[in-house]
């Protein structure tokens, strides 16, 4: 790992197809300076990206990625993170791809407590598809697949999180540029599953959960004497639908990373160059 | 033909049905002969039958028979069950004091034990199975010695008292026997000899197979009849710096093991039934990221949740074309418990060799089958390793292009295209499921898609080349009569081949262990006189791709009552359709 590693070369050389505005760009800016912020380079970081506009993520960074099937990111970070304790691995994709095809893995990822990052962009739309409902749509949300509005409450995946059994809980917007890379940063450096949920609006399929609208009604925990550690007053805010915040809401700092309750630790692709040498104690085991 | 002997354990679940059968069969290989055994699970909605049946030889056995001669019955149901199997000589052992009234035709001969006031006597009355196995060891003359190394292995773990109290049981229940009983004329007797054999299971083999080719990385989701692959990898693994994770579905599984294996670990899961369907999602992303991965079918009885204890061969199509799309893969099925050992070894180096997910399709009966073996069968020292393409430092620049891009997915002579594992400088790319250039970003670019595929296509074409695909032979080279099957038949055909020979009957078995790329059957088939192909399955899966390949039409023997082929009941079949016309 070099020390002079800048974020740009994060970058990849593909220009991005996203919208211009799409909140995907701030969102990515912010996850390659807080990986170089805290000192990886594109050669020890794999990055896991969902299906949809977020999911193109992966070709417009570099490092070592993975761009999968929709909704499985989360196991194929897994993955890679019990196979290589050395790498540094961060999962990206959208409200889709995590809070609906992949609420199941959602679930179980964050009890796993897996020392990696999780940072959803979450634009309340299905952008790629042309604008239908997602899982974090308004109910009165009018779409080209639910003209009345989805009418079901939408997922408040931060409490979904802090009832799963959550360790690191916190939620940026994209173009809040600055304090959205520094919660980034410290997704990357809790001890376990950091989990992000970034305000990322879509500025073509979604009129209501806009720039305009975050700028206007974002609170920043910081700004509110919010104590991360403290497990109710997180309750409080995650539970609160009147107010959109931004910062760490929850941090647990007894957090214990999957690898070390499971003593997961060895690069697993080291291997000898034929059977182990021991490995004929495994035949006799069945005399 | 082996002189064998015919035991078994029959009861309700929960009755420990499973770990007496296994003490008998591992007290029979400590004395140096052979064991097959095999299990009956819940076949119907009432009741909850179980059986665990060994046969046994100092000659090696390779499968069941139609025939019992001593059954441990806890159950009436046990004895009804088994009626069939039953012979004359046959001596049935049974608790008279329980309140059933155990119904035993009068041509065979009841042993009445008081199993269970017996083994309260030596300690418990949880140890009343094993006062039958002394009872079972009196019938046999048995030496109940080998009966106390078995128990040693079972109850060490628990103490000398719990050793000790049990061997008293098995001691109590063979006195008893020999007290009242005189049984000599019944005839049996178990030889014993100075040979050591392992006994072990098919997901034991595949297990074992994983670690020793440096499968590190284990990914599952429960379901009979595979999970005892993860439960045989969950605490042994971890001594070669590996580890198990309990994946929160199949979906899951597979996509962890993935991301084991583009980190860099030779990763594998196994699955059956739904979970292969669930798998199958991920399939094509396996491919076209060309991950090496291991996918393991323990195959079970379908279609959906079928008979999920029963064996069937019915997923041969689902690992050949499962997925959309055209997913290049290699299928490959054991056709014995020692080859599910060597085949995963294979897997694994195919794997990474080809970067192309591997299909591993064994089967219940595999699965659950004990059986004896030299422990040569298994020699490490045979153990290769060919970790394929894989750069390092050094070699990523040979294959960077002019902007100093990594070609993940460069496009070879051979197809293969170099692999470098997150950490290696200079390597970072990108793969994805996408269709891509050869940097491994997205295009829809025609002739770039149409060098992919090729490429893809072309590593299957130089393996077809490179590695062997033979299959496997028994019997008679020259004989008129073909037999062709795939997995787990084998044992049964080798043995029907000595029934088929008093009647006068040659016949040469193929046994094909590859299934894609498999091997050209065109002149073995042209040579004989009449074809016949056996799977456990309805409509015959194999038989339909050997008729696609030679275009001729051959006979078939399908299986499909969830049993798996016995021996006897094979060479009757064969005998019967050698007779039959072909199919029009």
């Amino acid at each position: 790992m070099s020390s002079d590693v800048r974020f740009t070369d994060f970058k990849s050389d593909k220009q991005p197809t996203w919208c211009p505005g799409c909140g995907d760009f701030g969102t990515m800016n912010g996850m390659m300076k807080a990986l170089a912020e805290t000192g990886n380079d594109p050669d020890n970081t794999f990055v896991v990206a969902g299906i949809g506009c977020s999911g193109k993520i992966g070709t417009y960074m570099h490092s070592y990625a993975l761009h999968g099937v929709h909704g499985r990111a989360l196991p194929v970070g897994t993955g890679v993170k019990m196979a290589r304790p050395d790498i540094e691995v961060m999962v990206a994709g959208g409200d889709g791809d995590g809070y609906s095809i992949g609420a199941g893995h959602f679930v179980h990822a964050v009890r796993r407590n897996v020392d990696m990052s999780y940072v959803v962009m979450d634009n309340r739309i299905y952008g790629l598809t042309k604008g239908q409902a997602s899982p974090t749509s308004r109910s009165d949300f009018e779409t080209s697949t639910t003209p009345e509005g989805p009418k079901q409450p939408p997922v408040n995946p931060l409490a979904l999180a802090l009832a799963s059994g959550a360790s690191f809980i916190a939620q940026s917007f994209a173009s809040d540029a600055l304090r959205h890379q520094e919660i980034i940063q410290e997704a990357i450096e809790h001890d376990g599953f950091g989990f992000v949920n970034v305000f990322s609006p879509c500025v073509t399929f979604n009129d209501v959960d806009t720039y305009d609208y975050f700028r206007d009604n974002l609170v920043d925990l910081q700004d509110e004497g919010h104590d991360p550690n403290d497990y109710e007053a997180a309750k409080e805010v995650i539970l609160d639908s009147d107010k959109e915040y931004q910062g760490v809401m929850y941090q647990d700092e007894n957090s214990v990373p999957y690898h070390e309750k499971h003593g997961v630790t060895e690069d697993m692709s080291e291997i000898p160059d034929g059977a182990p040498d021991d490995a004929m104690d495994l035949v006799r085991e069945f005399y | 033909m082996a002189e064998d002997l015919n035991w078994a354990v029959g009861g309700e679940a929960g009755d420990g049905i499973d770990s007496t059968g296994k003490i008998f069969a591992q007290a029979l290989a400590r004395a140096g002969r052979h064991v097959f055994t095999s299990k009956d699970f819940a076949s119907r909605i009432r009741g909850g039958y179980t059986a665990y049946k060994i046969r046994t030889s100092v000659e090696e056995v390779q499968s069941v028979v139609d025939r019992l001669d001593i059954l441990v019955a806890l159950t009436q149901r046990t004895i009804d069950e088994n009626l069939d199997e039953l012979h004359d000589g046959s001596a049935i052992i049974y608790d008279g004091e329980r309140s059933w009234e155990a119904e035993i035709p009068d041509e065979m001969t009841a042993v009445d034990v008081p199993l269970k006031s017996l083994a309260e006597d030596a300690g418990g009355a949880i140890m009343r199975n094993i006062v039958a196995l002394g009872a079972a060891c009196e019938i046999t003359g048995f030496d109940v010695e080998y009966l106390d190394e078995a128990l040693e292995k079972r109850f060490g773990g628990k103490g000398s008292q719990i050793v000790e109290n049990n061997k008293e049981a098995a001691r109590l229940g063979q006195e008893y026997v020999a007290e009242n009983y005189d049984l000599e004329h019944l005839g049996y007797s178990v030889e014993t000899t100075d040979n050591d054999y392992v006994l072990l299971n098919g997901n034991e083999a595949i297990g074992m197979g994983a670690i020793a080719a440096g499968c590190r990385f284990y990914a599952g989701y429960p379901i009979t009849p595979a999970t005892s692959i993860m439960e045989y990898l969950t605490g042994r693994i971890e001594d070669y710096g590996g580890h198990v994770v309990q994946a929160e579905d199949e979906l899951s599984a597979i996509n962890m093991a993935l991301g084991g294996a583009r980190a860099g670990a030779r990763a594998m899961t196994a699955t059956s039934g739904a979970g292969i369907d669930l798998m199958t999602e991920t399939f094509g992303l396996v491919a076209t990221s060309e991950t090496p991965l291991v996918i393991a079918d323990v195959q079970r009885s379908g279609p959906s949740t079928g008979m999920p204890t029963k064996q069937e061969q019915g997923d041969l199509n689902m690992a050949l074309y499962g997925g959309h799309g055209e997913v290049p893969r290699f299928v490959i099925t054991p056709t014995s418990i020692t080859e599910c050992f060597w085949k995963t070894v294979e897997a694994f180096n195919l794997a990474e060799k080809y970067q192309t997910p591997v299909f591993l399709v064994s089967d219940l009966a595999m699965s659950v089958t004990e059986q004896t073996f030299p422990p040569e069968a298994f020699d490490m020292d045979d153990v290769e390793i060919d970790r394929g393409k894989l750069v390092d430092d050094d070699e990523v620049d040979e294959w960077l292009d002019a902007q100093g891009h990594f070609r993940a997915h460069a496009v070879t002579d051979d197809g293969v295209s170099p692999r470098a594992i997150p950490g290696t400088v200079d390597g970072a790319h990108m793969s994805t499921g996408l269709e891509h250039d050869e940097l491994g970003r997205r295009t829809e670019d025609q002739d770039e898609r149409v060098q992919q595929v090729d490429k893809r296509y072309r590593k299957v074409e130089t393996a077809q080349e490179e590695e062997n695909w033979d299959y496997r032979e028994f019997g008679d080279e020259d004989a008129d009569n073909l037999i062709i099957s795939w997995g787990s038949n084998e044992g049964a055909l080798v043995e029907a081949l000595d029934y088929l020979k008093e009647d006068g009957i040659d016949v040469r078995v193929i046994s094909v262990p590859y299934i894609f790329p498999r091997p050209d059957l065109s002149e073995e088939i042209e040579a004989a006189d009449d074809v016949i192909v056996v799977e456990c399955n309805a409509t015959g899966q194999f038989a339909d791709l050997i008729e696609h390949d030679v275009l001729t039409r051959v006979k078939r023997i399908n299986k499909y009552t969830g049993v798996r082929f016995k021996a006897d009941e094979l060479a009757e079949q064969i005998t019967e359709q050698l007779s039959a016309e072909v199919p029009a």
